[in-house]
């Protein structure tokens, strides 16, 4: 009975084996079974393909193996094509908006004919923002460096900060990974004309231009571009920049208080008056002579409570006396939203993860106790609730009460690494009820631990 | 499709790492070269998914370090490159953007020519279906006014006939959400480009970035890969290289690799810990190093010479 449910602990996908079809290298010839020719929006997934053992002499083999290779060479070519009507232009400025804002002021009498088109034409589909342009206070980032004079479309909801004239701002990552999709077309600076007619950048151009710009990497841009093509919403963490302490990620007023007084933080307080009530005579010395004291028990409780002598960490009763600094890259740097999450890009909510992005290159070890220790106490608490976690151990277990993703991108190449900060102090087996095997046969549901721990 | 682009390929050096954008460069490094890379890009064409990704194609350090050696690839600093975009004469924008607009203007061309070729070959399927079934009669009328519903129809019902069209295509040629309406083919289809070359000219020799700085178990990559072997990051598997016979389009791997220094000592554990995997996931788990260090040899090609390697399997499973 034991043994069945530690085996489902450490096999946590039995039954149904879960295959991460990105895993490996996919034949690029079932990419054309995909009906995406007649149903763009929803794409379905192909199943993955035979492979061979090792290569053999046979032509059958190379003429396969060259299929597979065209039908790369033809999904990979194929172009980034923009509809004249549904077109959306951005254009590149390398200063940021404050160089913009300055080179605005220079050209406002030119340019005065042009915004009224821009800011009516807006004003349709965004009337608070346009009627409030002229008072609204500018909250682009000194990163961005593209902006949108005419943002239509579903992306501009999740990305993007609008500036006065109603242009949306994008960080890098934002346009380079609108670019690469082939929903956005960014065109150059003019440099001395602005009626000039200004080319298109290239996608090499694009990542010259804004891989390394305002502290984007490649690894932070893999991970954003690969968790954006999965349909979640991301903003940058404070933690983004170097130079900033992430203070910011355990404010109070950002995120929901944790419940620190109530709760666990009671019923530690209950159980410690209830223990004193229950044994008042402490009798017990591990120095002097049997751990449990002597005296008479009248229930396991008392011997199993006496045994347990080793210290533990609480995780929501020890608040950290102040929090230690985060080392890079061992540091918050996106904040991810679900896709069934409400996002609203000016009042972002408290995120469902929070990811840390290293890179194999640059760091070869693993992150230090120290170094996880800060990084967890670096996000707020988030205790396991809910019915089913209540009902399930090895699910609370699992939850911890402080959790962050780290995203390790080894050369293009992401894996996704979830750490709990999990209290096994406060499991207290002896303590459950119907003794450790009701507790096996209640707790576990059909879907109980099943979750994969990567996501 | 086996062009052969001009040698040496230049590399992106972006930001302290090695990428490819242009799709000829890929494909022949792929093919005479065995340097798969990995695709770290959003596909256009399904830019929801994470399984089949696109260019940029991004090389590990190894991988353009041996480029580089064989003579085969230079390193170019490109956001240096590009500043050069800003001096561009006029004229030569003008040029280029001439250039894009055919190629804009053949793309929509070749858009409306298909969709015109999909709605004929749906309405014949249509007929085909009525003849041979007669309830049908009454839907096919409304087929010939809903080609969305049409399109779908035969690419779902062969397949064969879809991929030989997509192989029998120019590379340009658009097909992306046939549903929506159909563009007027006198405008042009505004298009992004893979690569800045043209408009911007090959850099010189003279500007070209030294050969990538490789971790020590570079000797042991370059060694399997000369004796033909696929070498991809490990990481997530595991390792440091899995190592491939063939091209992993078409193969499985056959080792976890972990590199080793000559004199290295060697944690038990690991050897025990590694071999176990790999035999979990049937691969051997293969260890190597360079006897020669880098002092008593002359040439880089004869301490990948001197590279040794063994591989573990748990037996008896």
């Amino acid at each position: 009975m034991a043994d069945v449910d530690e085996d489902v602990v450490q096999t946590p996908a039995t039954g149904q084996v879960e295959v991460d079809l990105s895993d490996e290298t996919q034949d690029f010839r079932f990419l054309n079974h995909l009906n995406f020719l007649s149903d763009a929006a929803s794409p379905s997934i192909p199943r993955r393909g035979e492979k061979d053992f090792e290569p053999n002499p046979t032509e059958h083999q190379a003429d396969v193996l060259s299929a597979s290779r065209d039908a790369m060479h033809n999904a990979l070519s194929f172009p980034r094509l923009h509809r004249p009507k549904t077109t959306i232009i951005g254009y590149y400025a390398p200063g940021g908006y404050a160089a913009q804002a300055e080179l605005d002021a220079q050209q406002d009498a030119q340019q005065a004919k042009q915004d009224e088109k821009t800011s009516e034409s807006t004003q349709k589909k965004t009337p608070p923002d346009a009627s409030k342009a002229a008072t609204k206070p500018v909250n682009v980032s000194s990163d961005a460096c593209v902006f949108v004079p005419n943002p239509k479309g579903q992306f501009f909801k999740t990305l993007g900060q609008a500036d006065r004239k109603n242009r949306v701002w994008l960080l890098p990552e934002e346009a380079l990974y609108l670019l690469e999709r082939g929903s956005l077309d960014i065109r150059w600076p003019s440099t001395s004309d602005p009626e000039a007619v200004s080319i298109p950048m290239s996608l090499q151009a694009a990542y010259a231009c804004f891989v390394g710009h305002g502290g984007l990497t490649l690894e932070r841009f893999s991970v954003y571009t690969g968790l954006k093509r999965l349909g979640y919403a991301l903003v940058r963490a404070p933690g983004w920049s170097d130079e900033v302490e992430a203070t910011e990620d355990t404010d109070p007023a950002s995120e929901p208080s944790p419940p620190k007084l109530h709760g666990p933080g009671l019923a530690g307080i209950l159980g410690s008056l209830f223990k004193w009530i229950h044994d008042p005579r402490k009798t017990a010395s591990t120095a002097t002579g049997p751990i449990i004291g002597f005296g008479i028990h009248r229930h396991y409780m008392d011997v199993y409570r006496k045994l347990a002598i080793i210290p533990w960490y609480d995780p929501v009763t020890a608040p950290p006396s102040k929090p230690s600094d985060t080392t890079p890259p061992f540091r918050v740097v996106f904040h991810i939203y679900k896709p069934s999450t409400p996002f609203k890009k000016s009042a972002p909510p408290a995120p469902d993860f929070r990811v840390a992005v290293v890179s194999t290159r640059d760091q070869t070890t693993m992150p230090t106790l120290p170094q996880l220790g800060a990084l967890l106490e670096s996000t707020p608490l988030d205790p396991p609730h809910g019915e089913k976690m209540q009902r399930m151990m090895y699910m609370r277990l699992r939850h911890g009460y402080r959790n962050v993703v780290m995203a390790v991108v080894d050369q293009g190449v992401v894996s996704y690494l979830r750490i709990a900060d999990s209290a096994f102090g406060k499991e207290k087996l002896f303590e459950n009820k119907g003794g450790p095997q009701g507790n096996k046969r209640g707790g576990r549901g059909p879907g109980g631990p099943n979750k994969p721990k990567r996501r | 499709m086996d062009s052969q682009p001009d040698l040496p390929i230049p590399i992106s050096y972006v930001s302290g790492r090695y990428l490819l954008f242009s799709i000829d460069a890929v494909t022949y490094l792929r093919r005479e070269h065995n340097i798969c890379g990995v695709l770290i890009g959003t596909l256009p064409q399904i830019p929801q998914q994470n399984v089949f990704l696109g260019l940029p194609l991004e090389l590990m350090p190894e991988e353009a370090r041996l480029l580089v050696d064989k003579g085969v690839a230079c390193i170019v600093d490109e956001t240096k490159a590009h500043d050069s975009m800003n001096t561009l004469l006029e004229e030569d924008r003008r040029r280029y953007l001439r250039d894009l607009e055919a190629q804009g203007l053949h793309a929509s061309r070749l858009h409306a020519d298909r969709k015109e070729q999909q709605k004929e070959q749906a309405l014949k399927n249509r007929i085909n279906d009525k003849n041979a079934n007669p309830k049908a009669k009454a839907a096919a009328g409304a087929a010939a006014q809903t080609p969305e519903d049409a399109l779908s129809t035969p690419s779902k019902k062969d397949d064969a006939a879809v991929v030989d069209l997509f192989a029998a295509e120019d590379p340009s040629t658009p097909s992306r959400d046939a549903s929506s309406t159909p563009t007027p083919s006198q405008n042009a289809m505004g298009i992004t480009p893979a690569t800045s070359y043209p408009p911007l000219s090959i850099p010189p020799s003279s500007s070209h970035l030294p050969a990538p700085v490789v971790p020590p178990s570079y000797p042991l990559f370059a060694h399997l890969h000369s004796r033909g072997y696929f070498l991809s990051p490990g990481l997530r598997f595991g390792c440091q290289y899995t190592a491939y016979p063939g091209d992993p389009l078409r193969f499985h791997s056959h080792f976890l690799v972990v590199s080793y220094d000559w004199d290295e000592n060697i944690d038990l554990m690991d050897l025990i810990v590694g071999g176990r995997l790999g035999t979990g996931v049937k691969k051997g788990f293969l260890i190597g190093g360079a006897e020669k260090t880098l002092d008593d040899v002359e040439s880089e090609a004869d301490r990948v010479d001197s590279v040794r390697t063994f591989s573990l399997e748990w037996a008896g499973m």
